[in-house]
């Protein structure tokens, strides 16, 4: 009777005991990371080679996402300026929300699934099978060799694919505007460029980059945390990515409300 | 396969910052093309202009505004426009800042000052530097209209509560007399209608009338004036002036007979008088008269002695003999 009356504070309890637990093993980890950068020897080599897994292979997809982001974007902008909003608000709205809120944001989750479910099942795998143990063997620093390389890959990596995701955008949102708004190219320009502040590309920057290092990090920490087999693979590969989503959508509201 | 490798992270990261770098300049409004100048302007307050809005002369862009710093004293705000080098600026020019749509976005616009004359330009404060004048925003506008309407609510709310069911009810009264006097005065002109009618027919025969006589008398002084002209006129003339003088000397006859009806009046007016001073007397109970009328025992003295006379006058018609001997011989 005791224990079913307690039951829910036992589970808060407990949530918050592992929450507050995986934090502080994410912070060590990112300590560590830190204190691994005067390993350059060992990372740096590695990091051009995750800098291509990373950023040059996830191109292709943000840019498909982005492109077809900003064909909705255009075709829906029309769909919601009728009467007295004039038309060429559609690059108004496809070049800030491109700029501010869709590239960023879906650049970061269609990467926290290709690239942090790549870290950590990798990472994972390499837990499960004891290499990561041969490397601490042979005085090897795990962290320096596996973490750092696609910490700073990720990082530097994700606003510059984010940047090409956002050009991508907006050239999508203006072909389809000329193609199927009767809008011409002057008029989109003069969209794209009416409310525009360079901080705007700074504010994404700033959001892509933190994504990147948020997404490298959390598959590090879920991959180094894999237990049993390949089943514990998955479920690390699959809490990485759950966890990076929602991190990259809190940051999101985070910057919009410490920068906006 | 390492070099392939190297050179596409090169080449994503090179397009990156290309896209970052040249879209961020594009979007800015940097011209790539052409020799530009930088232009400055101050103002006293710049309203929602920025870096990157245009500027225009004459409707065209011809740059775009670069920097916006309020002065360090803080009493002005200097504007500094990037502008293209070969660009003739008047030599009395200003820059108006206006909105240059309804949806927030301004511009700059270079105009000569005789085109604003009432528009208050902040001074120049340094060799150079254009006069410049911000319009009033669309929101000020809208604020201003939104004070009115707010008072106008308020008026709306005073003249609720001062219209209230009792007032509604006597308004509602005071139409349905207004109605009821309408409909009377509708009658009333109805009825006056005819009446208003026959009045100007009335006239009008009248009219015709006066119009008819008017040729009479006209034809009569026709006459007239054909009579005038004529020798019998001075033979009747000399009449009249007999019947004048006659009727002068009836004048005076009537004047001396008024002399003599005047000293018979003064006559009569004496007699008046004395009959006056006799019932004066005869009030106060001076003489015989005013004693009798005013003595209650000669009053009744005077009856005793009708009475006795009237037994006498009786005795002396039942016994004449008694009193009358008549002897003829």
């Amino acid at each position: 009777m005791t224990r079913t009356l307690l039951a829910p504070f036992t589970a808060l309890g407990r949530g918050v005991r592992v929450f507050t637990l995986a934090i502080g093993r994410w912070g060590g980890l990112v300590i560590d990371a830190a204190r691994a950068l005067r390993w350059v020897e060992i990372w740096a080599p590695l990091t051009l080679r995750q800098m291509t897994r990373i950023g040059v292979d996830s191109v292709p997809i943000a840019l498909f996402i982005a492109a077809f982001t900003g064909i909705v974007l255009a075709l829906q902008a029309s769909y919601t300026f009728t009467g007295a909003i004039p038309l060429y608000f559609v690059g108004v709205l496809v070049g800030k929300t491109m700029m501010l809120e869709l590239g960023p944001v879906l650049t970061g989750l269609a990467l926290s699934g290709r690239v942090g479910a790549n870290i950590s099942a990798e990472i994972g795998t390499m837990r499960v099978t004891e290499q990561i143990d041969a490397l601490e063997t042979m005085a090897y620093p795990p962290v320096a060799y596996l973490v750092v390389p696609r910490v700073i890959a990720g990082t530097i990596m994700f606003p510059l694919v984010t940047a090409l995701a956002i050009a991508m955008g907006i050239v999508a949102g203006w072909f389809t505007a000329i193609q199927l708004l009767e809008l011409s190219t002057p008029e989109f320009i003069r969209g794209l460029t009416l409310f525009f502040v360079p901080f705007d590309v700074a504010y994404a920057m700033i959001k892509a980059t933190s994504f990147g290092f948020v997404v490298t990090t959390i598959g590090c920490h879920f991959g180094f945390g894999t237990r049993g087999g390949a089943e514990g693979v998955g479920r690390s590969t699959t809490g990485a990515v759950v966890a990076s989503s929602m991190v990259i959508l809190v940051l999101d509201a985070f910057w919009a409300v410490l920068l906006l | 396969m390492n070099e392939k490798r190297d050179a596409m992270v090169g080449v994503v990261i090179v397009a990156a910052l290309v896209v970052i770098v040249v879209g961020t300049m594009w979007l800015e409004g940097t011209s790539f093309a052409g020799e530009t100048t930088d232009v400055h302007a101050v103002f006293s307050e710049v309203g929602q202009i920025t870096a990157g809005n245009p500027v225009k002369f004459r409707g065209v862009r011809v740059g775009s505004v670069r920097r916006v710093e309020v002065l360090p004293d803080g009493s002005l705000v200097r504007v500094t426009f990037r502008v293209q080098e070969d660009l003739r600026i008047p030599p009395d020019a200003v820059v108006v800042l206006s909105p240059e749509s309804f949806f927030g976005d301004w511009q700059a616009e270079i105009h000569s000052r005789a085109r604003f004359p009432h528009a208050q330009f902040a001074d120049a404060r340094e060799p150079g530097d254009l006069p410049g004048y911000a319009l009033p925003d669309i929101a000020q506008l809208t604020a201003t209209a939104d004070r009115i309407s707010d008072n106008i609510g308020t008026l709306s709310d005073r003249i609720g509560i001062a219209f209230s069911e009792e007032t509604a009810m006597n308004i509602a009264s005071m139409i349905d007399n207004m109605e009821e006097v309408t409909e009377r005065l509708s009658e009333l002109v109805t009825q006056q209608a005819v009446s208003f009618t026959d009045v100007t027919d009335d006239v009008r025969r009248a009219t015709q009338g006066i119009g008819d006589a008017a040729l009479e008398a006209q034809v009569v002084l026709a006459r007239l004036n054909s009579v005038m002209g004529q020798a019998a006129t001075g033979e009747a003339l000399s009449d009249f002036a007999a019947l004048a003088e006659n009727l002068r000397q009836l004048s005076e006859d009537l004047q001396g007979t008024n002399t003599t009806v005047q000293a018979m009046a003064m006559q009569v007016d004496s007699t008046f008088a004395a009959l006056d001073r006799v019932a004066v007397q005869a009030t106060e109970g001076e003489g015989s008269l005013g004693r009798l009328l005013s003595d209650p025992t000669m009053a009744a003295g005077m009856e005793g002695t009708l009475a006795e006379l009237q037994v006498l006058l009786q005795d002396i018609r039942e016994n004449p003999r008694r009193y009358l001997r008549l002897s003829i011989f």
